[in-house]
């Protein structure tokens, strides 16, 4: 089949921005819950971004598990992972006055823990992570041909949100968990466990950071600097879009995937890499707040 | 009388018992290595490898009697893949633990920090496996390099494309290191010596994980052959997103291939070409090469690549320069490996290095023509081979 060099290039640049932008704005979305129920703005995001792929390699490379039920056993380890967590560490400052410097303290100590521990065991394959496809082969858009296992990172991703969305606005935790965003103190008087809901909200928050890095690790290659790169982007995705705002988070994250794909088209792959974080920078000044400020 | 004679005898057993003291502690008391590499951080897999394939030859020089009759001891200290750290390590090796040399960074950030320490501290630095060129520039004293420097790489890229399709066009897509900034330099230096063009030249930030849109921007400008060089798992990335918009394996050449590498391209990439300075494939391997490789695969259960081979070499030149010096004084070491002429026991290739402590360079291409992911096994054949002295390029020039 012939092929319009041009052609090739544009359709590259919107599935790039599409698969991009929507694990963006999954994860930024994992965060920003998290932020707006708890008032915990998570520094460890990333470095939990990449525990999932890791552990997805390891249980599909070391331990030969098929990729699909390896990926639903992390998912399922990182609840009783995030469990724990809120037990130890988060519920003991949810009564301290800005709590929230206390817990981008402990969880920037968590992240440096993290990265140690990462770069202690996995770090000796760091040449190697590549995970199994899910779906393999590619699959053709009119002439470009798009890893099938990318689009099903995409097609997760896009569902993930959409429910992601659904829930908070129909569910009855969703409702809660949106009346705790609002007035801690009203939602508390209107019955609402408010310290139920942080724990919900905290699970629920992780899990999704989770499901971000296991479909990165599905469109991707992968090595330990993703965790940082990340990290930035979902905070950055996060304040424009408005804190504790998931609408704000998919807009955001989408637009800032499609900025990296048009800039690398454009500009070079280095530029692309910081034209989100100018992104970033022209729309505060231009709405301080962000974008979906509540 | 007898007294004067208990006396000479106490004197006599004095002596001897000293001089059978000496002479045990000299047997008991190691020559030792300061072996600083990355067991930890972005290169450890690399710093991992090496120091296994040196273990194996410590192991085998100590079992046959050590050196001198001494047994040869690498301190192994890790660096973090930090220059830092490697630094630190360095002088804690020089002045607490007087190692007779440093050897062991496969980095050349790590590489570079250290050769600053080993030149200004005059202590012998032998680097197994870095590549930068700047690591033997005009006028060092004290350090020398056994992997051949990667401007050279390109260059050898270059000849060897003019041999398959003289006119090519070629496209690079590389990582923003040190080493791969350095081998692009080579081929695009050389390029227009050998009558090639560079189609496109596209470069990746640290941490990059796509190349989706590259890729297409490098079948646009439609080359003969592509020179991926991407960082770690991304250069199976770049790889198989090459081979997804319909570019042959035939086309790809990768600048350099070791076993996880080369296995985590995946068979679809059985044709492709690689370089490297060993491999188990290869006719040219000795005897001992084949049980260097028998009994790395037994330990690893893969087989080992030029990494693990330069590492295990190193070792091997180490005991071969204090044989010659006769004694481990550093001065007389550092003359000694200077002066040597000799070749891999693994391979027969020869190693002697230029007044800059470079090696005389060589390099081989090869052809996937097999590979089982399952079992970590590929097979190749040599397509290429090419020896070349190490200024044949202005190769400190093109990279600072």
């Amino acid at each position: 089949m012939a092929m319009d060099p041009n052609l090739l290039v544009g359709i590259s640049m919107v599935t790039t921005g599409l698969v991009l932008g929507a694990i963006f704005a999954l994860t930024a979305a994992g965060v920003t819950i998290v932020y707006g129920c708890i008032w915990l703005p998570n520094a460890a995001s990333g470095q939990l971004f990449l525990l999932a792929p890791l552990v997805l390699w390891s249980f599909t490379i070391g331990f030969g598990i098929e990729p699909v039920l390896a990926a639903l056993l992390v998912l399922a380890a990182g609840l009783p992972l995030a469990y724990l967590v809120e037990r130890l560490l988060i519920r003991r400052f949810y009564d301290v006055p800005d709590r929230n410097i206390s817990y981008f303290v402990i969880t920037l100590g968590i992240t440096q823990i993290l990265s140690g521990i990462f770069s202690l065991t996995w770090g000796r394959w760091s040449d190697q992570y590549n995970v199994p496809p899910l779906a393999a082969g590619v699959t053709f858009i009119g002439p470009f041909p798009l890893p099938t296992n990318r689009i099903l990172a995409l097609g997760c991703a896009l569902t993930l949100l959409a429910a992601l969305f659904l829930a908070l606005r129909y569910h009855r935790f969703g409702r809660a968990l949106r009346a705790v965003f609002q007035n801690r103190e009203a939602a508390a008087l209107r019955g609402v466990d408010v310290r139920r809901v942080y724990l919900g909200s905290f699970l629920l928050g992780t899990s999704v950071i989770f499901a971000g890095g296991l479909l990165y690790s599905m469109a991707y290659s992968f090595d330990l600097s993703v965790a940082w790169s990340m990290g930035i982007a979902a905070f950055a995705i996060m304040i424009v879009g408005g804190p504790g705002s998931v609408l704000g988070a998919l807009v955001v994250g989408m637009l800032f995937g499609f900025v990296q794909a048009v800039v690398s088209v454009f500009a070079s792959p280095t530029v692309a890499t910081l034209s989100y974080l100018l992104a970033m920078l022209l729309i505060l000044l231009l709405r301080p707040s962000g974008l979906f400020a509540r | 009388m007898e007294v004067r004679h208990l006396k000479i005898m106490l004197a006599g057993a004095a002596v001897v018992a000293l001089a059978a003291g000496t002479a045990w502690g000299e047997a008991a008391d190691p020559i030792k290595v300061g072996f600083v590499t990355e067991l930890t951080g972005p290169w450890s897999f690399s710093g991992s490898s090496c120091e296994a394939g040196m273990r194996l030859a410590e192991a085998r020089i100590n079992g046959a009697g050590g050196v001198l009759k001494r047994p040869l001891k690498f301190l192994v200290v890790d660096n973090q893949t930090n220059p830092t750290q490697a630094v630190a390590a360095a002088r804690s090796l020089d002045t607490q633990e007087k190692v007779l040399l440093l050897s062991g960074p496969t980095s050349s950030d790590n590489a570079l920090a250290m050769y600053g320490y080993a030149e200004q501290n005059q202590l012998p630095f032998l680097v197994p496996v870095a590549a930068f060129p700047q690591l033997t520039k005009p006028g060092t004293q004290w350090t020398f390099r056994l992997e051949p420097d990667a401007v050279g790489w390109g260059y050898a890229i270059a000849k060897f494309i003019e041999q398959k399709k003289p006119g090519a066009k070629v496209a690079l897509m590389y990582s923003d290191f040190a080493l791969m900034r350095a081998i692009a330099a080579g081929v695009k230096y050389q390029a227009p010596l050998s009558k090639l063009s560079v189609s496109a030249e596209i470069i990746f930030p640290q941490g990059s994980s796509d190349a989706t849109i590259q890729a297409t921007q490098v079948r646009a400008s439609n080359p003969d052959f592509i020179v991926p060089i991407g960082a770690g798992g991304f250069d199976n990335t770049i790889a198989n997103q090459l081979l997804d918009l319909g570019f042959k394996p035939d086309q790809i050449i990768h600048p350099f291939g070791f076993t996880t590498n080369i296995i985590g391209w995946g068979k679809r990439s059985v044709g492709s070409y690689f370089g490297t300075f060993f491999d188990a494939n290869l006719d040219t391997v000795t005897p001992e090469g084949r049980e260097f490789i028998k009994d790395f695969q037994a330990k690893f259960n893969r087989p080992p690549s030029y990494i693990e081979n330069f590492c295990y070499t190193t070792a091997y030149v180490i005991k071969e320069a204090i044989e010659k010096a006769g004694t481990a004084d550093r001065a007389k070491f550092r003359d000694a490996l200077r002066a040597l002429k000799t070749k891999e026991g693994t391979s027969n290739v020869p190693i002697e290095f230029d007044k800059n402590g470079a090696r005389k360079e060589y390099i081989y291409y090869m052809q996937l023509t097999d590979m089982d992911v399952a079992k970590k096994e590929y097979k190749a054949k040599k397509a290429f081979y090419l020896e070349w002295a190490p200024e044949v390029i202005p190769v400190y020039d093109l990279v600072k």
